[in-house]
């Protein structure tokens, strides 16, 4: 009986799954909220805000104002109406920058400032706003963390050092940072594994999966990088060209001769047959068009 | 039909009755046959030892400030420019690269920016289209969904099979191109493509005044030509350029992944995020469009599973007749 | 010793009388030629705006110029099967009507190779066809078969009328004179010589047996031009056969319509007899048995199984959009010419040739059956386009080109049988053991 019941929560459960995300809010987290934007939000700013808000926004979100929002659940609202203005600018920042399904994230996609321009845009539909005023960027005084790829080929690992950069010039093994490293792939980068901290020798180790195709010259250019997603630090990449990876020397896709082939590379009992028959036809006519002037010929009177 | 095939031009000589020896003219004619067979043999051979190479290795600086290694056979003074650098680079493709897409129809809300991105860039008019997004019901009792439907740029690709002129053809990073200054417009292609992928300039091409005299580019089919065929390129001009498809980055709702099979990672075209496609078709469930027809598409699907979007029966956006 | 009533002057005179310009035939000239400028005037409205004055678009863009096509080489064969075919197996009834054949297998193959032209978008890249020459495709192999077997067909009519040629520059002596240098030249100096005869009697004998590949090889590579694809309604492997056979129907009617003509025309109803008809009649029973088979396997297989886009296809045909055109097709241009010519009295001139008739019209429309309804419905839905995309309508443009080829055919077979006797003439003269005509 206990156990039915249990599976009833949990069918229930399961089913209401889906749901949960259209009834729940979306929080975020509260020193986001208070970010606020680094520059003033001219009018200038607010037309290039325009230009990235009908690329990448529009399509969901429509036209501030003409309520032709997409039909979506849940549904994206008019975001010049008073419900979504009263919302802070590190909120919107924070949600364009995270995005939640079915809201893609755009993190990779504008950087910080459009993000921001985007912000700037959606205020011009409030004649109420009063910009905050811009905080810009902090002149920096935390860490300086410098970064350092090495490849252990015999462990097959990847070892990165984080220092800190000591005030004297000296630098000391970083401890307690996150640390991302990525392949280098032809239309961005791939993330390896999950993220690592350093340990109190500042060292963060990563396993170079075998079966990562290499560069088709055998090569894997790898980027190390610290996460700070307070901008708590600064922080120099490292990156490193190492010979591992899977081998990526595929032979090209014409390889073969097939009916899909160029000419040149037909089968070749096809170019055999074809030739053959029509020569072989074809040489008959030829015979019989050389016997028509054999007729002419024997028909001459003498 | 004339009868002065190339391939049989050994023929012209034989119609001179050069003796009237049957002796000699069978002699003539086994010679005729072996000599044709040899031709037609030789290309073939050309094209292999071009693969093979002379041997002999030179180590040349590249645009980008790479050194590469090339066979000294493979080296050409570089003077082509216009149209016939266009076709060089459009016929030979991307040595080491297998182009491949992802599609993720559970992210698909029938926007349709995809489509104008690529009618846009391929000047297409707006029954066109080089990708279409259809709205797919599998069997009465199955949800319906939207699905985007390019060119799958088979691994065998019944299209190129039957053209007569090899004015379709499939290059070594596995795009199937289409020149438009070869085709003879007689669409064997249109009618072998499972897919409905391919489409005919029926009628003078949308911006045929204002594309005048622009050299033509088969990567990109512009100019369109009236009387052939044109289709989904994989945006071939774009990929030499590290940039991702029109319609993979036109997306506003993370559909579309593409990249390259042999380094097996794919980018999204929305949030721009890397991942390695072999997990994201295991883990999604990825398939091929008909695959039992043997076609090898280069474009895979994730099916429509707890779809981010519920399907809106949109009214079909006809677009008047042009 | 001769048949009653046949000498040599008699068929002679009998089957050259024909050999003149009378008013009838300029005024049917005329007539054909007007008719043709009009087409030609559509066609070059098609060369300037493009095949978009058609009604094909992107679904279904083989229209009534591909199925005029392949009407065409069926047409065509019906040389091969009578006088290759049932010349080899020793059917002597055949002479009168070898001729007839045979004209009409080098004006449908030689028009088959324009109509094909007429469908391309870029006629003008016709070259291409044979500078790039790809030997996997099959348009190549239909481009080289057809071009083979007009030549064949074209040397299979003219060998057998060598003698015919040399008999008429010297007897009919009405023709101007510049009409007789050209009979002159042809006749090759035939002088009834054993040397020539013997050359002649082994080309026609290579010939013969070389169409024979030929001509099976034309319309099975045009059946191919389906058969390779994938879609419902084509992919089948008895694509060949089944073209083939319904080749020889459509050519069988194509005789007997051709025969009926020049024996009331030409009066010829002396050579061109009753028996001819009759024994036509069950050449025709034969050859639609044979296709009817095909048929059978061809709607019975698939729609046993019914697998998904091959029951929305025959759906389509059977009880659908088609199913008017495709019933007339099957019973009026199948099974009752069948049934009809299991009984002599319908196998006599007038009504084998109104049932020939039936039997061409529904010919030309099985073609555009086989043509047009599978493209309507590929694999994957037809969206997002306009109407005009959905459903194939043939333009008057478009009709008016693919009447042209029909003229052409009619222009080409004239002519022939205008100025060459339309029975041949020695060989007739042979059968009926008269005495034989002296070339000095």
């Amino acid at each position: 009986m206990r156990k039915r019941n249990l599976f009833i929560v949990l069918t229930g459960l399961t089913l209401s799954f889906p749901f949960m995300g259209m009834s729940q809010t979306w929080d975020v987290p509260a020193d986001q909220k208070e970010v606020v934007a680094p520059f003033k939000f001219t009018p200038g700013i607010q037309k290039q805000g325009e230009q990235i808000y009908s690329k990448n926004c529009h399509s969901c979100h429509g036209n501030p104002g003409k309520n032709d929002w997409a039909k979506l659940t849940p549904p994206p609202g008019d975001l010049s109406a008073v419900k979504a203005q009263q919302q802070t600018d590190g909120e919107w920042f924070y949600k364009i920058t995270t995005g939640k399904a079915p809201m893609p994230e755009f993190r990779n996609v504008l950087s910080e400032d459009e993000r921001w321009w985007v912000v700037a845009f959606l205020r011009s539909f409030n004649p109420g706003y009063i910009q905050p005023e811009p905080v810009a960027k902090k002149v920096f005084t935390g860490r300086v963390v410098t970064l350092n790829l090495t490849f252990d080929s015999t462990q097959k690992q990847v070892i990165v050092k984080a220092y800190d950069m000591l005030q004297d010039k000296r630098k000391a093994p970083a401890a307690g940072v996150e640390v991302e490293l990525l392949v280098k792939r032809y239309f961005g980068n791939l993330t390896m594994g999950s993220p690592v901290t350093t340990n109190t020798q500042g060292i963060a180790k990563f396993t170079f999966p075998g079966d990562l195709p290499a560069q088709r010259d055998g090569f894997s250019e790898l980027v190390a990088r610290v996460l700070d997603p307070k901008g708590l630090m600064q922080t120099t990449p490292d990156t490193l060209r190492i010979a591992a990876g899977k081998s990526n020397d595929q032979p090209s896709l014409l390889e073969t001769r097939a009916w899909w082939s160029v000419r040149s590379k037909a089968p070749v009992w096809i170019i055999l047959t074809y030739t053959l028959s029509v020569l072989i036809v074809w040489g008959f006519i030829i015979y019989i068009l050389l016997s028509m002037v054999k007729i002419y010929k024997s028909g001459k009177l003498k | 039909m004339e009868e002065n095939d190339p391939i049989r031009p050994q023929q012209e000589s034989e119609k001179s009755p050069s003796s009237r020896r049957d002796f000699l003219k069978n002699l003539g004619l086994a010679g005729v046959c072996v000599a044709a067979g040899g031709a037609a043999l030789y290309s073939g051979h050309i094209f292999e030892a071009k693969k093979e190479g002379s041997g002999e290795q030179r180590v040349l600086l590249t645009q980008d400030g790479k050194l590469v290694k090339v066979d000294s056979l493979e080296i050409k003074a570089h003077e082509k420019t216009g149209t016939e650098q266009y076709q060089y680079l459009g016929r030979e493709g991307i040595a080491g690269r297998r182009w491949v897409m992802v599609v993720d129809l559970s992210h698909c809300r029938n926007a349709r920016r995809c489509i104008t991105a690529c009618q846009e860039a391929h000047h297409l008019r707006p029954e066109q289209y080089h990708i279409n997004t259809l709205q797919m019901q599998d069997t009465p009792n199955t949800a319906p969904y939207h699905m985007p439907k390019n060119c799958q740029h088979c691994d065998n690709p019944p299209c190129v099979s039957v053209c007569p002129v090899d004015a379709t053809y499939k290059r070594q990073d596995g795009i199937v191109l289409i020149d438009n200054e070869r085709c003879i417009g007689c669409r064997f292609c249109i009618a072998a493509c499972p897919y409905s992928a391919r489409i005919f300039n029926w009628i003078e091409p949308k911006d045929a005044a204002q594309d005048e005299g622009l050299d033509y580019n088969v990567e990109l089919n512009v100019p369109q030509k009236l009387g052939t065929v044109s289709k989904c390129l994989f945006s071939a001009d774009r990929l030499r350029e590290e940039k991702l498809p029109y319609c993979v980055s036109a997306c506003p709702n993370g559909v579309y992944y593409f990249g390259d099979e042999n380094e097996d990672a794919v980018t999204n075209g929305t949030t721009k995020e890397t991942v390695r496609l072999s997990k994201l078709l295991r883990d999604n469930g990825g398939y091929q469009l008909m695959p039992e027809l043997g076609t090898k598409p280069r474009v895979y699907y994730l099916p429509p599973k707890n779809r981010l979007f519920p399907f809106e029966n949109q009214p079909d956006e006809t677009p008047t007749k042009a | 010793m001769a048949e009653k009533d046949f000498t040599l002057e008699k068929i002679t005179g009998d089957l050259t009388h024909h050999i003149r310009l009378n008013k009838g035939f300029l005024a049917w000239m005329g007539f054909l030629t007007i008719s043709l400028l009009v087409c030609l005037y559509a066609y070059s409205l098609q060369l300037k705006n493009g095949l978009g004055v058609a009604g094909i678009r992107d679904y279904v863009s083989w229209g009534m110029y591909l199925s005029n096509f392949v009407f065409f080489v069926a047409s065509s064969l019906i040389g091969m099967l009578i006088s290759a075919f049932l010349g080899l197996i020793g059917m002597k009834w055949i002479t009168p009507l070898t001729r007839i054949a045979e004209t009409i297998a080098v004006a449908f193959a030689a028009v088959a190779g324009l109509v094909i032209v007429s469908d391309m978008g870029r006629p003008e890249r016709l070259a291409n066809v044979f500078i790039y020459a790809r030997f996997q495709s099959p348009i190549l192999w239909d481009v080289t078969v057809i071009t083979t077997y007009f030549v064949l067909s074209l040397l299979l009519l003219f060998l057998p009328m060598i003698a015919d040629l040399a008999i008429i520059q010297r007897k009919v002596t009405t023709l101007p004179a510049w009409l007789r240098t050209v009979y002159k030249v042809l006749s090759l100096n035939y002088r009834d010589t054993p040397e020539q005869n013997r050359i002649i009697h082994r080309s026609i004998r290579i010939l013969l047996i070389l169409i024979i590949p030929a001509a099976l090889s034309i319309h099975t590579v045009t059946s191919w031009l389906f058969a390779v694809t994938s879609r419902a309604g084509w992919d089948s492997t008895i694509f060949g056969p089944y073209f083939v056979s319904g080749a020889f129907v459509a050519g069988t009617a194509a005789v007997i319509l051709a025969m009926f003509f020049f024996r009331k025309n030409y009066k010829l109803s002396d050579y061109l007899t009753d028996l001819h008809f009759n024994n036509m009649g069950k050449v025709l029973a034969t050859v639609s048995l044979v296709y009817l088979y095909f048929n059978l396997n061809e709607f019975l297989v698939p729609g046993y199984k019914l697998k998904r886009a091959d029951a929305v296809h025959l759906h389509e045909l059977l009880a659908g959009k088609d199913a008017l055109l495709f019933w007339f097709v099957q019973i009026g241009g199948l099974l009752l010419p069948i049934l009809f010519m299991l009984f002599r009295r319908f196998r006599k001139p007038v009504p084998i040739t109104i049932i020939a008739v039936a039997v061409l019209i529904a010919a030309w429309f099985k073609r555009y059956l086989i043509v047009i309804p599978t493209q309507e419905h590929p694999f994957l839905p037809i969206q997002h386009i306009p109407e005009n995309f959905l459903h194939y309508t043939p333009t008057l443009t478009e009709t008016l080109i693919s009447i042209a080829p029909f003229l052409l055919v009619l222009i080409i077979i004239t002519l022939i049988l205008k100025f060459f006797p339309v029975i041949p003439l020695q060989e007739t003269a042979k059968e009926k053991g008269v005495e034989p005509f002296i070339f000095d």
